[in-house]
């Protein structure tokens, strides 16, 4: 008569198991991108629909108050933390959209760890070492920064753009992001993706601000605010589908509450990397808005293109996330000196 | 350690000392491999132990005809066998200390009486090696117990640890008040111990049963691989033959034979009067606390152990001599088949730097490579170069920023690359499949692979063409092409394509026979 199976080796058994599974596991693990049905156990964390936009400051109509604020500002002068604080108070200040005790997510561009910010693939680091220091004054309990490159580690890529040392030295803290940390999300306005696995924290945040840099890109032909949020989710390559209306359908559930779009120097040919400084203009400019639509249509015109050649603003304006229409915007356009 | 009258300690903490011993050595291997991460800016502390494998310093000095500075610390081993034995490997070595952890209870192992001959294998080992690393191979420095034990961390363990950790991590990041623990416990893991990415294993699963398979025969005979198999094992019998401290008998005994049940190694037996042989007592001390008549000591003296049944005839070393010198050239001379040379792309520096002839084969490329790019070759480098580092780029690509493998190199088999010369090495070409393409094959954009391009110049063009479609309808498509010239083969569009399985664009082992 066989023994009865101890505790002991039930144990073993089950460890041996599942030690197994794991190894199977990893040893099965080309990626395969397309496959992206979110998980089924996944829980979609509570979240509010339209979490960072303040009530007074919807970006498609004017604020019912007696205040009213430009839809867009444009600063040009040479010194970026300049342009910032100009171009801010142009916009009502950042206590606008800061409160006292906000947790706040910053999301510039950081794509890849190549070349220092002089190659512009990567946000401009005193743009965004003065915003920290903006939210913080106006009273932020949190500033994080963060992006996900696709080439080489966040760690390295926070380090080699720069930014990592703006930010700390500003007060803020850098965030590397985490794999587990995506989550399920529904997007209830969405036209062609009606879920995706979006950053935990980005959709958490009291206010986001969208820092993009303005470059070329070969299918979405610029990279600026919209194109700035394919960051915060993890399947990527699944926009390159339909990157048009895709990008729209992520900007109506990851809503800024700031764009502001980093010209102060553009990419103009080989990105999103870059690496050849001939490719890079130096324009000395920063665009602001609240509305994401209005600041990427802006920034398009920098580069000989009208809002209607991009299609990601043609779809983003259709869904209503924005105005693309230049000459009805009220536009302020600041000189800010040295 | 023989004792004084009066003055008497407990034998008991002798052993204990050895286990705190062991365990220290174990952790202090564990946080190397931890710390040979890219980004610790530690690889010299991330190579101690390797560089502490005087087997490992004879073949890479044999074969690589050259000594690297950092392996003369095997001269501490050396020293410390010269002086106590195989201490190494009762001690400090971090494979014997996890074949004494995973072990069976010492009434359960049947004597293995019949095996006795089989102690010369690890001899011959020690001979095959040394022969083939005179004519340039290193093959079998796959049998090195650090080799083996960082291999099967790196390429394994750590990927299964990962998987499982990420499991726990995305599980409870889900339970609302945990959140936040999570996250502040995974800034302390990753990236320092484990990637922000998880970690691909290629054959994880392999690699995990090879060293499973070790620690099981365990069952078969305590200690089985370091009185049989264990090549390092094999040297330090070598030496120990003339060490200075043994095992002797002391008068008092009374062939109880206690210490013949605890002696993890067997070597002390009741025909030879209990008396062991040194090329095979690891220093244990077991025997100290078993003895009931302090019959058991280990005295000082310069006399060299008798010869053993079970040691190599002179004729088995020149076979193995013979055989080792004979399967080097074999193994030279057979190639990988073509079809899977055809990708076997090496670590930035390596083609050019003869790794096969200097690669110990010790995975601390894979452990360091930040983007899970490096494996052990399977077949890429044919059976001479089994488990030397290939660049696999569907599950990882060469970061364009990064020079970690050649940093934490022991021995210089991967070069120490600036960063400015590592961007212009070539390691292989990229060629597009246009059967798959979803340019070509589905007439859409994608353009992922000339977007990830990281030379400054794209060494991927796109060319904007019209193209008739099935109906008659023509469509306008970016179609990718791969500038020869500009390719350092990063396979940074190889791992992003977006098509399922294998990529429509590849790269490929560089072609000789195109200037690059």
């Amino acid at each position: 008569m066989p023994a009865p199976m101890t505790r002991r080796a039930f144990l073993r058994l089950l460890g041996i198991g599942i030690g197994g599974a794991a190894c199977m596991r990893i040893a099965n693990t080309l990626p395969d991108p397309l496959a992206s049905s979110p998980a089924p156990t996944l829980v979609p964390l509570p979240a509010s629909v339209t979490p960072f936009l303040p009530a007074q400051a919807a970006p498609t109509q004017a604020p019912p108050t007696a205040v009213s604020y430009p839809d867009l500002v444009v600063a040009r002068g040479p010194t970026p933390e300049h342009l910032v604080r100009q171009g801010l108070a142009a916009l009502g200040g950042m206590p606008r959209f800061v409160h006292p005790g906000a947790r706040v997510v910053i999301k510039p561009n950081i794509c890849v760890a190549y070349h220092s910010y002089e190659y512009a693939a990567t946000t401009n680091p005193w743009v965004v070492g003065e915003l920290v220091r903006q939210c913080l004054a106006a009273g932020a309990a949190q500033v994080t920064v963060m992006d996900s490159p696709f080439g080489g580690s966040a760690e390295q890529a926070y380090a080699i753009s720069g930014i990592e040392a703006q930010v700390q030295a500003a007060g803020g803290e850098m965030h590397l992001m985490r794999s587990f940390k995506y989550v399920a999300t529904d997007l209830p306005q969405g036209r062609d993706l009606h879920a995706l696995e979006i950053y935990d924290d980005v959709l958490n945040a009291d206010v986001l601000i969208n820092v993009p840099i303005a470059k070329h890109h070969s299918l979405a032909r610029l990279t600026l605010g919209m194109k700035n949020l394919m960051g915060v989710i993890r399947d990527r390559p699944l926009m390159h589908q339909a990157i048009g209306q895709r990008l729209a359908d992520l900007a109506s559930r990851v809503r800024p509450a700031l764009t502001i779009v980093d010209a102060v120097r553009m990419l103009m040919a080989h990105g999103p990397s870059g690496g050849s400084l001939a490719d890079v203009r130096q324009a000395d400019t920063l665009i602001l808005s609240t509305d994401i639509v209005a600041a990427d249509s802006y920034a398009a015109t920098l580069f000989g293109l009208q809002p209607d050649d991009l299609p990601y603003l043609r779809a983003g304006r259709d869904m209503g996330l924005g105005q693309s229409d230049l000459g009805a915007m009220r536009i302020e356009e600041l000189r800010v000196g040295a | 350690m023989a004792h004084e009258a009066g003055r008497r300690v407990n034998p008991r903490w002798y052993t204990r000392a050895r286990w705190v011993v062991q365990i220290l050595a174990l952790a202090a291997y564990l946080a190397a491999f931890i710390l040979a991460r890219r980004g610790t800016g530690l690889p010299a502390a991330a190579n101690v132990f390797l560089r502490l494998d005087p087997l490992a310093a004879l073949a890479q000095a044999l074969s690589g005809r050259e000594f690297v500075a950092g392996m003369l610390l095997s001269l501490l081993v050396i020293g410390l066998t010269l002086g106590l034995g195989r201490a190494w490997c009762g001690w400090l070595c971090p494979l014997g200390t996890i074949l004494d952890v995973f072990r069976p209870s010492r009434r359960r192992v049947r004597a293995l009486a019949a095996a006795e001959p089989w102690r010369r294998v690890k001899i011959l080992l020690v001979v095959l090696i040394l022969a083939s690393a005179l004519l340039g191979g290193l093959s079998l420095m796959v049998l090195d117990p650090l080799t083996l034990l960082t291999r099967s961390l790196a390429s394994s363990i750590w990927p299964a640890l990962d998987r499982i950790v990420l499991a726990l991590e995305t599980g409870l990041y889900r339970v609302p008040l945990l959140a936040p623990l999570v996250g502040r416990a995974d800034s302390f893991l990753r990236p320092a111990v484990f990637p922000t990415e998880p970690l691909p294993g290629r054959v994880a699963l392999g690699f995990g049963v090879l060293l499973a398979s070790i620690i099981g025969l365990n069952w078969l005979a305590e200690r089985f691989w370091c009185r049989y198999m264990c090549p390092l094992g094999g040297l330090l019998a070598l030496l120990s033959r003339v060490a200075f401290v043994k095992r002797t008998v002391a008068p008092g005994c009374n062939a109880c034979g206690a210490c013949t049940h605890v002696c993890p190694t067997a070597t002390i037996r009741a025909d030879r009067q209990f008396a062991s042989d040194p090329a095979e007592c690891t220093m244990c001390l077991e025997c100290l606390p078993a003895c009931p008549r302090q019959g058991a000591m280990f005295s000082a003296g310069t006399a060299i152990a008798p010869r053993m049944a079970y040691d190599p005839k002179r004729r088995e070393v020149l076979a193995a001599l013979g055989g080792g010198l004979a399967g080097a050239a074999l193994l030279r001379s057979q190639t990988a088949t073509p079809s899977a040379s055809a990708h076997w792309v090496q670590p930035p520096g390596a083609r050019e730097n003869n790794l096969i002839g200097k690669c110990l084969r010790c995975g601390e490329c894979t452990r360091t490579c930040p983007t899970g790019a490096i494996h052990p070759a399977i077949s890429e480098a044919g059976l001479e170069g089994l488990w030397t580092p290939v660049l696999v780029p569907r599950l990882g690509y060469c970061d364009y920023s990064c020079t970690a493998c050649g940093e934490i190199c022991p021995v210089g088999a991967i070069p120490a690359l600036a960063l400015e010369q590592k961007r212009l090495t070539v390691i292989g070409v990229a060629y597009i499949d246009k059967d798959r393409c979803i340019a070509w094959a589905d007439l859409r954009d994608c353009i992922v692979c000339e977007e990830m391009c990281p030379v400054a110049e794209k060494a991927i063009l796109l060319e904007r063409v019209e193209v008739t479609r099935h109906d008659g309808s023509t469509v306008s498509v970016q179609q990718p092409r791969v500038v020869r010239e500009r390719c350092i083969g990063c396979g940074i569009c190889e791992y992003k394509c977006p098509l399922s399985g294998e990529a429509a664009i590849r790269v490929w082992a560089p072609n000789i026979a195109l200037p690059l």
